[in-house]
């Protein structure tokens, strides 16, 4: 039985390592189960969670004149953006919502892989850049944001 | 792939000059070309190159050029028929090649199961026993214990140099002079392995103190037929990284590196290998070789043979993913005259070769007959400062080697590279060039520390004269 388990703990360990290789941000915690096999991984909203706000793309226009404050929530990773938790769900944020910091505003799915996006500063988001389902880079913007300096 | 005729789009997962050498040879095949870059490349050469390019992460090359799922995903996104992995980064990672499989996308180089066994140096080395390639003595498989491995050490006799079975790239192995000392190094090496490959194990086997690097280039189609296309000369090296290498090695009989050529093919065919490959020996004195690993990849060093040969070995690589028979045969390879390339890279050979990078004020590569530039850096290029240091690879052509140093000492006098904090290798390679046992074919790997302690000998010298 031990040795049953010790094997589970052993390919739960594996898969955390080949996951935590291949998301972008690292966990602030890691919590692996025995029994039933249970693994979990929590981030922290600051400092290295999802994207930093990023200086416009090359290619993008400059920050409209008006508005010294507005940032932009950006993808974590190439793939697939999601505006909710599943089809047909209420989207994380819609326009004029206030977000906080750390607060989960999207996801990005890369190779059956769901990163969630999460809000690096605190704001109104004034627009939607991306649809929900559209092909995203990494670093494009999802989410333009007023009053980021709110923090 | 296989059953297919041709490859209509690459996407290529690599950056510098080797992902503009892919492109290249896609253009040249009609092939459409695909970029992947991190945000600290975005304005690099293969990003205006390409057909397409996709940003797939930051500038760490861990969430960018080894990011597995992004570069699956880009490759999905843009329908490509195959991806190239050019060299470092995930070129040799049986993961990627894995993955890569189980997403119907082609990987343009061996099978993943191929990788893992060449890439494990203990399987490798069994392996190539097996079909007769001669070994250094020492251990086939791990060892077990210190008292087992101190044994093998003493029965094979000193200096021995303990290895990681997973190790590669120089790195995870010590050297040991004598039998008091093993026990010491034998921990250390296991530990070091552990915390850099994360695995334990190692091999012992006698330690050459005078050899020469000479590996041998070979394409194989995967289905038996494999050729090989001479040997490089990689000697001149640095810390186990290779500055300068040359076709054909100099000074060597041509019945020495057939035999060399013919172990390299029958070690690629028991392999099952598919595509371009390296196989390392080292050259004892006495011209006795001995095989040390496989390269799963297209080298840094390729165009070298590519100049004596005529052979386009990136093309041949896309036309082996495609599944096309290799037409090519071994009597088709007729080696002439030699080449010569230097690596070029941004480092301070007055402090230590400490990566020296910046913007690039100034950068006019040679011209002229025989030469040859691959490189990705231009007038105004920023040298990134998260990945390796090369700049550009200089090569090139003469009918026979004096002349093709003479070639390559014009070409480096012409290169001009400036900026500011920007240092380069190329008056040390200048330096490598005019050295007498160099010229003379002489040299071993020790080349480059000799001349270094040269340098440092004159420097002192002439502080004492002020």
């Amino acid at each position: 039985m031990t040795a049953h388990d010790g094997e589970a703990l052993e390919q739960v360990r594996h898969h955390a390592q080949r996951l935590l290789a291949n998301i972008p941000s690292q966990p602030s915690a890691l919590r692996v189960r025995d029994g039933d096999v249970a693994l979990d991984l929590e981030w922290q909203t600051d400092g290295n969670g999802a994207r930093p706000i990023e200086s416009p793309a090359p290619g993008t226009s400059d920050p409209p004149p008006d508005s010294g404050t507005t940032a932009y929530l950006t993808a974590p990773t190439v793939g697939v953006f999601y505006r909710a938790p599943e089809p047909g769900a209420t989207p994380f944020v819609a326009e004029n919502d206030v977000v906080s910091v750390g607060q989960q505003v999207g996801i990005v799915e890369v190779m059956k892989l769901m990163v969630p996006v999460e809000a690096e500063a605190a704001g109104r988001i004034v627009k939607v850049l991306k649809d929900d389902g559209e092909q995203v880079e990494y670093g494009d913007q999802l989410f333009a944001l007023e009053g980021a300096d709110a923090e | 792939m296989r059953g297919e005729t041709a490859l209509r789009k690459v996407l290529i997962a690599n950056r510098g000059e080797i992902a503009m050498r892919v492109a290249r040879a896609c253009r040249e095949l009609g092939i459409a070309t695909v970029a992947v870059y991190s945000t600290e490349d975005r304005d690099s050469a293969v990003v205006s190159y390409a057909d397409e390019a996709v940003h797939i992460g930051p500038a760490p090359a861990k969430r960018s050029y080894l990011n597995i799922p992004a570069i699956a995903e880009a490759a999905l996104r843009t329908g490509v028929d195959a991806v190239h992995p050019g060299y470092g980064f995930l070129s040799e990672d049986p993961d990627f090649a894995e993955v890569c499989r189980d997403n119907g996308i082609g990987y343009i180089g061996p099978a993943p199961e191929v990788i893992a066994r060449l890439g494990d140096k203990t399987a490798a080395r069994q392996l190539m026993a097996e079909v007769g390639l001669p070994m250094l003595p020492g251990s086939v498989e791990p060892l077990q214990s210190v008292h087992e491995a101190r044994n093998l050490a003493d029965e094979i006799g000193y200096p021995v140099i303990i290895k990681a079975a997973a190790g590669g790239g120089g790195r995870g192995m010590c050297i040991v002079g004598e039998s008091a000392d093993f026990a010491d190094a034998y921990t250390r090496t296991r530990s070091q392995a552990q915390l850099l490959f994360g695995d334990p194990r190692v091999f012992v086997e006698r330690y050459l103190t005078s050899a020469r690097h000479v590996e041998v280039q070979v394409l194989a189609d995967g289905m038996g037929r494999a050729i090989h296309l001479g040997e490089r000369d990689c000697s001149v090296q640095r810390r186990q990284q290779k500055l300068l290498e040359e076709s054909p090695a100099p000074l060597l009989p041509p019945e020495l590196t057939d035999r060399m050529g013919a172990a390299a093919v029958r070690g690629a065919v028991a392999a099952g290998y598919l595509g371009a490959g390296t196989f390392e020996f080292l050259l004892g004195p006495d011209h006795e070789f001995y095989f040390m690993e496989v390269n799963c990849r297209i080298q840094v060093e390729h165009p070298v043979t590519e100049m004596v040969t005529s052979v386009d070995l990136v093309q041949e690589q896309l036309r082996i993913a495609a599944g096309q028979p290799m037409t090519l045969r071994q009597e088709d390879i007729v080696r002439r005259g030699a080449a010569i390339e230097c690596r070029i890279n941004a480092e301070d050979p007055d402090r230590d070769f400490a990566p020296a990078p910046g913007v690039l004020e100034e950068f006019w590569p040679p011209a002229g007959p025989f030469v040859r530039i691959d490189t990705h850096a231009f007038p105004g290029y920023r040298i990134p400062t998260s990945y390796d240091s090369l700049l550009a690879k200089l090569l090139v052509w003469a009918p026979t080697r004096p002349e093709a140093l003479r070639r390559m000492d014009r070409a480096l006098a012409e290169f001009r590279v400036s900026g500011p904090g920007v240092r380069t290798t190329i008056g040390f390679l200048r330096e490598v060039i005019s050295d007498p046992r160099f010229a003379a074919a002489e040299h071993d790997t020790s080349i480059v520390e000799r001349l270094i302690q040269q340098r440092q000998v004159k420097e002192d010298s002439n502080v004492a004269a002020t």
